[in-house]
C-alpha cells in the first residue's frame, strides 16, 4: 500500500491541472468571439503567445483601425500617416477569410489615397459594414471602388466626397445608411436613396451640394437628418416610424405666401402615415409653418406617441403649427417643448394673440408627460402651459426648466394656479 | 409515499434528471434547466423526466461547470429582478479562476447558453485588453513554445528588413550584458543604474571588446535546471531602459510598420524603472542564455551552422557600426511607445459619446 502511494504521488496530475492551457483549447468560434471583443490592437499581438494562438487573430470578421486599436506617438502628420498605412496594409495582407466589417477612424488621419487601396481590396470581399470617418482635413472623395461593394447592409461615411460612377447599380441589400459631413450633387443623393431599395435607416448630417431631399425610400424606417436643405419630399416611405429632422437656417418671416400649394404642414404629414416618434428641430417647425397653417390636419396622426418640437412662442406661425400637429395627435404618450429664443424681436409678430378659441376642443387623452424647457414666463407661453394642464386628463408629470433664473418665482407663482385635467398630475420644476 | 398528509415542496416543483460525461446523474428543477436551450430541447425531446432516461449532458459539460451553471440559471431566471441586480451578480458570478472561466465558458457554449457565455467571453477579453503577452501566457498558462524567430516572423515578413533581425540580436547582447552586470551587483538592482547603461557602451561592446565570453559559460554551468516555459520571448528590448538623447528621425520608424500593433508591447513592462521588474527580467534572461548557449549562442534559431553564425555575428557587428548613428533612435522610437503605452488605456477617444468631436477639424459627428 504504502508503496503504491509512494509511486502515484509524483504522478498526481493535480498541481499540473491549475497549470492546464485551457483557454488554447477552447472551440474556435469562442476564441473568435474573445478576440473580437478585444481592440484590433490587442486582438493581433495574440500571435505571439504561442504556436496554437500563431494565426488565430486573422480569421476576425472585423477590422477596426481607431485610436484605441493603433496607437502612433507621434504628432508629425506624416509620420501619423506613414505609420498608419503601414499598419493597415500589413493587417490586410496578414488577414485571412472574410471581412465583415472595416472601420477606419483614426482621429489623426487625413484621406489619404491608400485609402483607395484598401476599399479596392474590401470590394473584393464581401465587406457587410463599412464605416469611413476622416477626422482631419479635407472630404475625402471616395474611389468608384466602393460602389461595388454589393454586399453591404451597413454604411457609415463621415467627411467624404461622393461620386459614384455612371455603371452603379447601387447598394442592393443595404439597410442603414449614415452620411455626415459629406459632399455630393443632387442627382447622386436621389439616385443613391433609390438605388437602396431595402433602406432602413438613414442619417443624414451637415451635407453640402444637395438642397432638395426626395426621399424614396419604401422600406425606411428611421432617418435622422440635420442640415440645410430646401425642402424635404418622402416618396413612399410608408413605413416611416421615427423621424428626427433639424433645418439649420432660419429661412425668415419674408418668406413669400404660395397660395393656392397645399400646405408644407399638411404635405409633411400626408406622407408620413406610420408616424410614432418625432423630433422636430431648429427652425423645421418654422419651415412647416411658412404656409397656411390648418386647425387640424387632414388626417389625425394615430400612432403618434412621442412628439417633440423646438419652437419660438413668439411666433404665432409656430405656436399654431404646433397647436396643429397637437390636435392631430389623439394617441400622444409624451411630449417635450423646446423653447427656441427670439432670433429678431419683430414688434408685428408680438401684436398677435392666439385666441381663446385656438386652445378649444382639444383633448389629450393619452398624454402622461410633458417636459418643457428653455422658457421665460412670457404669457404665451404660460398660456400653452396652461392648456396642456386644462386638457390632459391622464397626465402625470410635467417638467418645466426655465431658460433662466430671472422670473423664475414669477413663473412658479402661475404653475401654481393653473387648473389641471389629471388629479394625478405632478409638476416638476428645474432649476435652469 | 409515508406521509400523504405532507406536501413536500419538491412535488410542487418538476424536476428532471441530467447526467454529465462522467456518468453522476442528479435532479434538477426544471424551471431552472430549461434557461438552457440544449436542455429545453432535450425536454421537448422527452428525455429527462425519469432517472432512467436522464438527459445525457455535453462532454464539455462536467459536474462543477453544471453547478455554476445552474446557480447562473437559478438566479436569472427569477422575473423582476432589476438590471443592476443582475449586472452585480454576474460581475460577481465570473469572479474564479481563469481555468475554471474557460471550462464554464465551453461548458455554457455547449448547452447553448448564449448569456453566459457573452459574459464569460467578455471576462476573458478583459484579461487580456491591455495586457503583454508574457503576462496573458502566465494568466492563462499559455506554453511559450515559440522562437524567438517566429516571433517576429509577422514583422519581419512584412517589412522584409534584415535590420529587425539584426537589431534583435543586438538586443540579445544588450540583454546579455545586463545580466553579467547584474551578475557583478549581486542582486542590488537600482534602476538609475541600469539607466547608466548606454547604447554607446553597448555598441563599444559590441564594436570588439567582447570579453564576456567565458562569463557567460559560468554562467551555463550554473544554470543546471533550465525551465524552457519561462524563456522570454520577444527580445524586449532592455536597451530601452537606456537614455539616448538624440533627435527622432523617421528613418527606422518607416521600416517598423506593424510594429506598433504587434510589438511594442514588449517595451511596456520592461522599460519601467521598477527593482521587481528588472529582477524578474533578469531572472528569465538567465535562462534564457543558458538555453541560447546550447544553441550555440545563437539567439536566432535552432541548429544554425557554426560558420554561418560566425558571419552572422560579422553582419552584426558590421550592422552595429552602420547603426552607430541610426538605432539611438530607434531606442527612442521604442521608449516613446512604451511610455504611450499606459495612458492609452485609459483614455478613451470619445467613441462612445453621442457626440463625436474632432479638436482639430472642429467636425463634429451626431450619434442617435
Amino acid at each position: 500500500m504504502s508503496n503504491m502511494k509512494q509511486k502515484e504521488q509524483p504522478k498526481v496530475p493535480f498541481q499540473m491541472d491549475t497549470e492546464v492551457d485551457r483557454i488554447s483549447n477552447l472551440p474556435g468560434h469562442i476564441i473568435d468571439k474573445v478576440l473580437s471583443l478585444l481592440t484590433l490592437r490587442d486582438a493581433v499581438r495574440t500571435c505571439i503567445l504561442s504556436s496554437k494562438w500563431r494565426y488565430k487573430w486573422v480569421n476576425l470578421t472585423s477590422l477596426v483601425f481607431d485610436n484605441q486599436s493603433v496607437l502612433v506617438s507621434s504628432q508629425d502628420p506624416t509620420i501619423i500617416k506613414n505609420k498608419m498605412v503601414k499598419i493597415v496594409d500589413h493587417v490586410l495582407l496578414l488577414h485571412n477569410g472574410p471581412i465583415h466589417k472595416f472601420k477606419l477612424s483614426h482621429r489623426d488621419l487625413q484621406g489619404v489615397c491608400d485609402i483607395d487601396r484598401w476599399i479596392l481590396f474590401l470590394s473584393r470581399g464581401s465587406v457587410k459594414e463599412f464605416i469611413l470617418e476622416i477626422w482631419k482635413g479635407q472630404r475625402y472623395k471616395l474611389p468608384s471602388s466602393l460602389y461595388l461593394c454589393d454586399k453591404l447592409s451597413h454604411l457609415e461615411l463621415f467627411n467624404c466626397l461622393l461620386k459614384p460612377p455612371l455603371a452603379f447599380n447601387g447598394f442592393k441589400i443595404l439597410t442603414s445608411l449614415d452620411l455626415q459631413h459629406i459632399t455630393m450633387d443632387q442627382d447622386v443623393f436621389e439616385d443613391l436613396i433609390y438605388k437602396c431599395p431595402l433602406l432602413e435607416r438613414l442619417t443624414l448630417m451637415n451635407f453640402e451640394g444637395f438642397a432638395h431631399l426626395k426621399i424614396h425610400a419604401p422600406k425606411l424606417t428611421f432617418f435622422d437628418i440635420g442640415g440645410v436643405f430646401e425642402d424635404v419630399n418622402f416618396e413612399n416611405t410608408f413605413l416611416l416610424s421615427t423621424v428626427s429632422i433639424g433645418l439649420y437656417v432660419n429661412i425668415g418671416n419674408d418668406h413669400e405666401l404660395t397660395l393656392g400649394t397645399t400646405s408644407k404642414l399638411i404635405k409633411f404629414f400626408a406622407s408620413l402615415p406610420s408616424i410614432q416618434r418625432l423630433e422636430v428641430q431648429s427652425f423645421f417647425l418654422k419651415f412647416l409653418a411658412a404656409d397656411m397653417v390648418p386647425r387640424r390636419l387632414p388626417s389625425a396622426c394615430m400612432d403618434l406617441n412621442y412628439l417633440s418640437l423646438r419652437i419660438n412662442f413668439n411666433d404665432m406661425d409656430e405656436c399654431l403649427a404646433a397647436l396643429c400637429i397637437l390636435r392631430s395627435s389623439p394617441c400622444l404618450l409624451e411630449l417635450e417643448l423646446l423653447a427656441r429664443p427670439d432670433e429678431q424681436q419683430s414688434s408685428k409678430v408680438a401684436a398677435k394673440n392666439l385666441l381663446e378659441e385656438d386652445y378649444q376642443n382639444c383633448f389629450f387623452t393619452q398624454l402622461r408627460f410633458v417636459k418643457i424647457a428653455g422658457i421665460f414666463g412670457v404669457p404665451r407661453e404660460l398660456n400653452f402651459i396652461n392648456f396642456l394642464l386644462a386638457n390632459s386628463p391622464m397626465l402625470e408629470r410635467m417638467t418645466v426648466k426655465p431658460a433662466s433664473q430671472d422670473g423664475g418665482y414669477e413663473l412658479l407663482k402661475e404653475l401654481l394656479r393653473f387648473r389641471r385635467a389629471s388629479v394625478h398630475a405632478e409638476i416638476i420644476y428645474l432649476d435652469p | 409515499m409515508s406521509e400523504p398528509d405532507v406536501i413536500k415542496p419538491e412535488m410542487m416543483k418538476s424536476y428532471i434528471w441530467l447526467q454529465t460525461a462522467d456518468g453522476s446523474i442528479q435532479q434538477v428543477e426544471q424551471e431552472v434547466a430549461i434557461f438552457c436551450p440544449f436542455i429545453c430541447h432535450e425536454i421537448h425531446a422527452g428525455m429527462g423526466s425519469s432517472k432512467t432516461y436522464p438527459i445525457s449532458l455535453p462532454a464539455r459539460v462536467n459536474p462543477v461547470t453544471l453547478s455554476l451553471i445552474l446557480d447562473y440559471c437559478r438566479f436569472h431566471q427569477v422575473p423582476g429582478r432589476s438590471n443592476k441586480e443582475r449586472k452585480s451578480f454576474d460581475e460577481k458570478f465570473i469572479r474564479m479562476d481563469t481555468n475554471r472561466l474557460c471550462e464554464l465558458t465551453s461548458a455554457a457554449d455547449s448547452l447553448q447558453l448564449k448569456p453566459l457565455v457573452d459574459l464569460t467571453s467578455r471576462a476573458l477579453a478583459r484579461m487580456i485588453e491591455g495586457k503583454t503577452p508574457e503576462e496573458i501566457r502566465e494568466t492563462f498558462h499559455i506554453p511559450d513554445d515559440l522562437t524567438e524567430e517566429e516571433k517576429l516572423e509577422p514583422l519581419k515578413n512584412i517589412t522584409d528588413d534584415p535590420r529587425i533581425r539584426l537589431l534583435n540580436r543586438l538586443y540579445a547582447r544588450k540583454r546579455k550584458e545586463l545580466k553579467e552586470k547584474e551578475k557583478l551587483k549581486n542582486v542590488e538592482v537600482e534602476a538609475e543604474h541600469v539607466d547608466d547603461r548606454s547604447v554607446d557602451e553597448l555598441l563599444s561592446f559590441i564594436n570588439g571588446e567582447n570579453g564576456d565570453s567565458k562569463e557567460v559559460k559560468t554562467a551555463k554551468n550554473k544554470k543546471k535546471n533550465r525551465r524552457r516555459k519561462e524563456q522570454q520571448k520577444n527580445a524586449p528590448p532592455v536597451c530601452a531602459n537606456s537614455n539616448t538623447s538624440s533627435s527622432p528621425s523617421n528613418g527606422t520608424k518607416e521600416s517598423n510598420g506593424v510594429s506598433s500593433v504587434s510589438r511594442d508591447d514588449r517595451v511596456k513592462g520592461h522599460c519601467l524603472p521598477n527593482i521587481s521588474e528588472l529582477l524578474k527580467l533578469q531572472d528569465s534572461e538567465d535562462d534564457r542564455f543558458a538555453l541560447d548557449d546550447d544553441f550555440d549562442d545563437c539567439d536566432i534559431g535552432d541548429g544554425i551552422d557554426p560558420e554561418i553564425k560566425e558571419q552572422i555575428d560579422r553582419e552584426v557587428e558590421d550592422f552595429a557600426r552602420r547603426l552607430n548613428s541610426d538605432w539611438p533612435e530607434r531606442v527612442q522610437e521604442l521608449l516613446s511607445l512604451g511610455q504611450e503605452r499606459r495612458p492609452s488605456l485609459y483614455s478613451i477617444n470619445g467613441n462612445g459619446c453621442s457626440t463625436k468631436r474632432s479638436n482639430a477639424s472642429g467636425l463634429e459627428k451626431h450619434e442617435k
